[in-house]
């Protein structure tokens, strides 16, 4: 018997498993995504106890565990504070699109912000173009375009004039 | 702790990238058998089992009621507790926990992972925020690729020192018969892999493994009636990062992040003043090269921006004097659920002196291990040789 088990065809099966979800944005949130979308503006929450500008919004400083109250405008330069050039062919998991490799995305700290920001950059794919400091800018879909996520930002790109300090990478 | 607890047993499987051969059930047997037949006890004689694998990566919830038959757990108290990469640990703190409480006396605790079932980077896209960050996930990669980059931003280290990581880990694998990758490769074979993210290349990720894990946890009588070498479980901790934070990406952090905070902890619980001196041998959870740096620095091993220094200076190399990864670690198997398990379970088998081949040429009496969840938490443990040092 385990013989005949063991000399027998092995089957696998593929399945796509396809769920569709409805997420509720939250009070903060939607402020944060209307703001956006009708405005173009970036909007943060001060944490009345740390003074932490924290972006998203949301309704606790995670640190000082009290209740955010004072909503702040941000502008849209910053400071990239981390970055990759991707060469795997990632779908985007909200659309279902790949993002064609090689792209450029880091994490922005917008100018009075403490949280940063994952977004696509706009710039060649070359390592000796692009730094840690390096100061950057939002680029949004026109107004009429724009839906209240945050595909509403195209993405980031450099502010122009900026030469890559020090040493080379 | 209100009762010592030990581990008095483990197994696994052979980690690999296809096991087709095997389900689920099947697969996490092999390694359930493999602890009995190590602890020398019977299934009837566990009091709970305890369960966990990373969350909807096989496409089913609930796995511990679908594999109650090859577990044990059928008419036992029993759980399953998922916590991202960190799972494997977890189920041991929480075996641990449950014994030191006086609960249970024996308790089975069991991580796994079969990656091949299912689309890992499309999964873990789900553990971006929906609504904020998610159109930027699918992999793991990127994250560890911008701890790559402020590293090297920020201490001068080299991809060359992310090679030395690459080829420490295959080459330790080598050694351990369990491992899933093998690989008898050079710093220059490292560099010339295919670029993924910049500056991560193949050989400086981890795999995707399917493979499992399995302890038994017991009191300390029991420990003491029947078992000859029980590695007893010291202290535990964990700490939770901030979302929406770049964190633990950022070398240069003056943030109180996981890793540090859960290593101060750990420390203080047990008066350690310099880690170097008080562990023999590191476990820790590096799925990305960098990472393995990075904890260096974190727990203290070294001081900041020293890391590449230190293998640089083959210092933590299996027959250095501060081993870390002897087995090879997660870049040589990651089979995500057990993964965290492994480092606990290598790390016993270290200080009871059966690790073969990848054995570390020391004395062993202590040990730590480390565990990364989802990059936003971490869980340490300490072992000993002895319940009372």
């Amino acid at each position: 018997m385990t013989r005949e088990l063991f000399e027998q065809e092995l089957i696998s099966m593929p399945m796509i498993v396809d769920v569709p979800y409805r997420f509720a944005a939250g009070k903060y949130m939607s402020r944060f995504l209307i703001g956006l979308k009708d405005n173009g503006k970036f909007l943060g929450i001060r944490c009345p106890s740390c003074n932490r500008v924290q972006m998203p919004p949301r309704i606790v400083c995670a640190a000082c565990h009290v209740k955010n109250t004072e909503w702040v405008e941000l502008g849209q330069e910053g400071t990239l504070a981390g970055f990759t050039i991707m060469y795997l062919p990632l779908t985007d998991p909200t659309t279902g699109k790949l993002h064609k490799p090689p792209f450029t995305y880091g994490s922005v700290r917008l100018d009075g912000c403490d949280s940063v920001i994952d977004h696509l950059v706009n710039i060649e794919p070359d390592v000796n173009k692009i730094w840690i400091g390096m100061r950057m800018k939002a680029v949004l879909r026109s107004k009429e375009q724009r839906t209240g996520d945050l595909s509403d930002i195209l993405y980031f790109e450099p502010v122009e004039g900026q030469e890559k300090p020090g040493r080379q990478l | 702790m209100k009762r010592n607890v030990a581990i008095i047993g483990g197994g696994q499987t052979h980690h690999a990238a296809r096991r087709h051969d095997v389900n689920q059930v099947e697969m996490v047997n092999e390694a359930i058998r493999a602890a009995l037949l190590d602890a020398r006890i019977t299934i009837d004689e566990i009091d709970a089992v305890l369960l966990g694998n990373m969350e909807f990566f096989e496409g089913t919830h609930m796995t511990d009621c679908w594999l109650v038959d090859g577990t044990g757990v059928y008419g036992k108290p029993g759980l399953k507790i998922t916590t991202g990469g960190t799972v494997g640990a977890t189920i041991v703190c929480a075996g641990a926990h449950h014994v030191a409480s006086g609960l249970f006396d024996k308790v089975l605790c069991i991580g796994f992972e079969k990656q091949e079932e299912g689309d890992t980077g499309a999964i873990l896209s789900g553990v971006a925020h929906p609504l904020y960050g998610r159109s930027m996930a699918g992999a793991a990669v990127g994250y560890f690729a911008m701890m790559g980059t402020s590293y090297m931003a920020t201490w001068g280290a080299k991809e060359e020192h992310s090679a030395m990581v690459a080829v420490k880990a295959r080459q330790n694998a080598r050694k351990n018969e369990y491992a899933h990758l093998k690989l008898d490769i050079t710093i220059q074979d490292a560099l010339n892999a295919r670029m993924l993210a910049y500056p991560i290349r193949m050989l400086d990720m981890c795999p995707a493994s399917n493979g499992a894990c399995a302890m038994i946890l017991a009191d300390e009588k029991t420990a003491r009636d029947r078992c000859t070498k029980p590695v007893w479980i010291r202290a535990m901790d964990s700490a939770h990062n901030e979302q929406f934070e770049l964190d633990w990406r950022d070398v240069t952090t003056t943030r109180p992040i996981f890793s540090k905070v859960s290593a101060a902890r750990l420390y203080r619980k047990l008066g350690v003043k310099n880690p170097v001196e008080y562990f023999d041998v590191f476990e820790i959870y590096e799925p990305a090269t960098w990472a393995e740096l990075v904890w260096y620095e974190d727990l203290s091993i070294c001081g900041p921006g020293e890391g590449f220094k230190l293998i640089e200076d083959g210092m933590t190399e299996i027959d250095g004097p501060i081993p870390v990864n002897p087995s090879g670690g997660v870049l040589s198997t990651n089979c995500i659920g057990a993964s965290a398990m492994l480092r606990v379970w290598e790390a016993a088998l270290q200080i009871r002196g059966d690790a073969g081949e990848h054995q570390v040429p020391k004395e062993v009496n202590r040990a730590l291990t480390t565990a990364y969840g989802g990059t936003n938490w971490a869980v340490l443990i300490a072992l000993s040789g002895s319940s009372d040092e």
